[in-house]
């Protein structure tokens, strides 16, 4: 009956504002994913990041999403010519040094305002950067020429924050929201912690739940210059626990 | 032998005429496939191929690319000459097997006992050359220039200089064609945009094929919608890198598709190329990702620090 209502709905929808107004996202051609190597890959549904979609990792507190960002944006400087942190005032670029990130490919854009950081955002995703990190709000005028021109590039962009406005959901193609489970500690000492990342929007493929992280953090204190740049020595794990079962449409 | 002479002397056979439009299809083909082995590459409807291999590191391998190229483009075996000049070499190649390659040092050495027949000379001069006992191009090479000149004018004095093994003659280089187009007609007008950027998509790749084949990067790009009752609309831009790839083309023509707002159904769709260049001038760092924009991105960071001053771009190397 259910259905029947729904399918009646959409009918009416497509009748009075045509048929593209709405899509069901399985009938949509999939964007183009950019295989990062982490767990995200096995949350959107199509293998990878996508590509010309703004892509949020959400959650309040300590509970992975910036982790597994920084994840993403060491393999994008592998993967890609540019890789580009916009930086709203919380970067800190030793901060990567765990991961394996090869530096030449990175730029950082700090942008003192959500205004900045927009427009910066947008011309860099229209000029055709591969992976843009954004740690700053964003105005929401900026959104729609931001998924514009990141859609007519290709850009993969990366969104973190701890709780998205309406608007940025809205112009989100896939959003995954982190809740920290548990921490791990190994004799006394905190070694990391468990998160479950559920997928909350998809629309580049039906949505395919949720899964559990394990993030792993570097031992022992050491001095940021006692790394060699881009190579890392103990490099931070996020290994996948047990996927779940598909969350339901 | 003119065709009339020739139906004159046997009524009953069929002339078949050679079809021009499948030898210009064929030259394409082969120059495309020729086109990056040398600097120099011309190639002549006759089915003969030149490339120029002065100044080429490795002549011997590009011997070898050609003749594995050529052969993947017409399905035959070359038979391959290599010469001082492109006229020995056109001999040469003939004597050849086919796959199989005749090197000449000495080209006076190796003319001297061919025909004189093989000299470009129309059949009236050739026939005169009979009469003046000018049998082989031995013999031709003995007549001094000006002799042969004041017999057959201006060709008799560029005879003696080819059968001197002088080569005289220069190629002249193909260039990819500057100008391609692909087009579509819809059978029934069209107004779903997805199946515009699916048909947009199918012409890219047709034309990046084409392209790839040219070695070729378009610097100009145009779509142009038709309707049924109404003058077309267009949307033109000139890229700064040339776009050679399917991705490249689509994502600018499917983005102008996407925000396109067109007065009617469309019922057909051109995208032209109307400037080529080689696209051999771009330097792809081809292990990263999304290169080929790496300029643009350079130049988006150049322009947000001119705006917003230099320290609001940090480098990750620094």
């Amino acid at each position: 009956m259910q259905e029947i209502a729904l399918e009646s709905a959409i009918n009416s929808i497509r009748v009075r504002f045509g048929s593209q107004a709405l899509t069901r996202a399985a009938e949509l051609p999939p964007p183009r994913p950019w295989r990062s190597a982490t767990p995200l890959d096995g949350l959107t549904g199509i293998g990878g990041v996508p590509q010309g979609r703004i892509s949020l990792l959400t959650g309040s507190g300590t509970c992975g999403k910036l982790t597994l960002a920084l994840a993403l944006l060491a393999r994008a400087t592998h993967d890609f010519a540019h890789a580009l942190v916009i930086d709203g005032g919380g970067f800190d670029l030793s901060a990567l040094t765990p991961f394996s990130c090869e530096l030449g490919a990175l730029t950082v854009v700090r942008a003192p305002a959500p205004e900045i950081a927009g427009e910066a955002a947008t011309t860099l995703a229209r000029a055709g950067a591969g992976f843009v990190l954004l740690m700053s709000d964003v105005p929401e005028h900026w959104l729609g020429p931001l998924e514009s021109g990141a859609n007519r590039s290709g850009a993969v962009i990366v969104d973190v924050v701890d709780a998205p406005d309406r608007a940025l959901a809205h112009a989100s193609s896939f959003s995954v929201a982190f809740a920290r489970n548990d921490w791990i500690w190994d004799r006394g000492q905190l070694v990391g912690l468990r998160a479950s990342a559920r997928c909350v929007k998809n629309r580049v493929a039906p949505p395919l739940g949720e899964t559990e992280l394990e993030v792993r953090y570097p031992l022992g204190p050491r001095p940021v210059d006692d790394y060699t740049l881009g190579v890392t020595e103990s490099p931070i794990h996020i290994v996948e626990v047990r996927p779940r079962v598909s969350a339901a449409v | 032998m003119a065709l009339r002479q020739a139906e004159h002397l046997c009524p009953h056979a069929t002339f078949v005429l050679p079809d021009e439009e499948a030898v210009t299809r064929i030259r394409e083909l082969i120059c495309a496939a020729l086109y990056d082995l040398a600097p120099v590459v011309e190639v002549r409807n006759e089915g003969v191929a030149w490339l120029d291999l002065e100044g080429v590191v490795s002549p011997g391998e590009s011997i070898r690319e050609m003749r594995r190229r050529l052969l993947k483009a017409i399905g035959r075996e070359p038979r391959l000459g290599l010469a001082p000049g492109p006229f020995s070499a056109r001999l040469a190649a003939a004597r050849a097997r086919p796959g199989r390659l005749v090197q000449v040092s000495d080209a006076r050495e190796f003319l001297a006992p061919l025909p004189s027949r093989e000299l470009p000379l129309d059949a009236e001069q050739l026939e005169r050359l009979d009469l003046l006992g000018l049998r082989t191009l031995g013999a031709v090479a003995t007549v001094g220039p000006r002799e042969l000149e004041s017999q057959l004018g201006r060709d008799g004095r560029r005879a003696v200089l080819l059968a001197r093994g002088f080569e005289p003659d220069e190629l002249t280089p193909w260039r990819p064609p500057m100008f391609t187009s692909a087009h579509r007609q819809f059978g029934e007008p069209v107004e779903d945009r997805e199946a515009l950027l699916f048909v947009a998509r199918a012409l890219c790749g047709d034309l990046a094929e084409e392209l790839g084949l040219r070695g070729a990067g378009a610097k100009h790009v145009r779509v142009r919608m038709g309707f049924e009752a109404s003058e077309p609309e267009q949307r033109a831009s000139i890229v700064r890198h040339p776009l050679s790839s399917q991705a490249e083309l689509f994502g600018l023509v499917g983005s102008w598709i996407k925000e396109w707002q067109p007065r009617a159904p469309i019922a057909e769709m051109w995208i032209d190329l109307p400037v080529l260049e080689g696209a051999g001038r771009r330097q792809l760092r081809l292990w990263a990702g999304g290169d080929g924009s790496s300029e643009e991105v350079t130049a988006a960071l150049e322009r947000l620090q001119e705006r917003f001053g230099d320290e609001i771009v940090v480098s990750g190397a620094s």
